[in-house]
């Protein structure tokens, strides 16, 4: 269905981009962008829509929405579907392994040749302190989606269920999510705070 | 040989859990390497997740490459790492043809809230389990306050990277 774009020539130069391109230029924003999906759907759309104008703003901004509520990393979801929209699945294989590859080989070097120094006291206790951050983090994305999210005590239940099925039933994460999401379907039908949205950004 | 395929199923759920951003797979991680089959230790994890961060590439991918080295070197690290991207590929391949019937359809969308607030309770299960092994006295638990407010006074607007490296910086003046 995404691929529809591109043959019905809705964007002209969509069918000549080339693959040895594709990987070209998601290799460069594999490379240079500190960080996952986020952090990379900026770039991603700079290079692709403002740049190179491989494709239209509105066919980004409906893959976005897609890589973001599909499960997997966000980056890897998004180099999937632009790269699908541009040469098909080989484009979308091209365009994942160009995103990862750098990755790849940036942390190869780091646990190959860095490791033996992770034990020194001064880097370890660099470490330690970022370890901390990530607490702070994690508290901050809590603190984000929860006013984003918890909007009645339904929503309350629902969260504390999948919290419970985690951290008291000591189940795996995923069924966790598993236990909020029947919950959620269960107790709060209707109201979706991202229902809006997702209508705007279809094309 | 069974060692690939531990390593394959883990990331592979890994990969499948990851929805909505890359902290949502700090608490699996976490469930999967080192609480559940002891392939790391904490500090070892935490070291990662740090590096993970600081380098290019979602979370999950370059933790799996780094744990597939760890455990049993280039041929783990690509083991590990395709075992993470699989179930996008999967999953995408399969839903792209339907994917108008996909987002207008009532049903996905009424699961789609309560996934949502799964990750939320994932996340905050997270602050709680990570925050335990990670903060283990008050000049920690102040660090991680002050990484916090930090956070929510610039609202998003700032790179995580550099509440991490400050954090970072602030542990080896201290420790």
């Amino acid at each position: 269905m995404n691929c529809r774009a591109g043959s019905n020539g809705v964007s002209e130069n969509a069918n000549s981009v080339s693959l040895v391109n594709i990987f070209g230029t998601f290799f460069r924003i594999g490379l240079f962008t500190l960080g996952g999906g986020l952090a990379m759907s900026p770039v991603m759309r700079h290079e692709l829509v403002i740049k190179r104008r491989w494709m239209k703003d509105a066919d980004f901004i409906s893959v976005m929405s897609l890589a973001t509520v599909v499960p997997g990393a966000i980056a890897v979801n998004m180099a999937y579907l632009l790269g699908r929209r541009l040469r098909g699945k080989t484009g979308a294989a091209i365009a994942i392994s160009g995103t990862i590859l750098p990755s790849f080989f940036v942390i190869l070097f780091i646990a190959g040749f860095l490791l033996p120094f992770f034990n020194y006291p001064k880097v370890a206790a660099f470490f330690r302190g970022c370890a901390i951050a990530v607490v702070g983090q994690l508290a901050f994305a809590g603190f984000i989606f929860g006013r984003k999210l918890l909007r009645s005590w339904r929503h309350f239940i629902v969260c504390a269920g999948g919290v419970l099925t985690i951290g008291v039933l000591g189940m795996h994460p995923i069924w966790g999510i598993m236990a909020a999401s029947v919950l959620g379907f269960w107790l709060c039908p209707g109201d979706n705070p991202q229902g809006a949205d997702c209508h705007a950004n279809d094309d | 040989m069974l060692m690939m395929i531990k390593l394959f199923m883990s990331f592979m759920l890994i990969g499948l859990g990851a929805y909505g951003g890359g902290l949502v797979t700090i608490p699996l991680i976490q469930h999967e390497l080192v609480s559940g089959r002891h392939w790391l230790g904490f500090d070892e994890m935490a070291q990662i997740l740090a590096i993970a961060q600081m380098t290019p590439g979602p979370i999950a991918v370059n933790a799996a490459t780094f744990t597939g080295f760890r455990l049993s070197g280039i041929p783990g690290s690509a083991v590990a790492t395709a075992a993470v991207v699989l179930p996008s590929i999967l999953i995408l391949t399969l839903i792209v043809p339907w994917v108008e019937k996909f987002r207008s359809n009532g049903y996905v969308n009424k699961f789609r809230n309560g996934i949502q607030l799964g990750v939320l309770s994932l996340i905050l299960f997270a602050v709680w389990s990570y925050g335990v092994a990670a903060v283990r006295g008050w000049m920690d638990l102040v660090i991680a306050a002050a990484a916090f407010s930090f956070l929510v006074v610039f609202d998003g607007k700032l790179h995580p990277i550099i509440a991490i490296l400050a954090c970072g910086v602030m542990g080896v003046v201290i420790f």
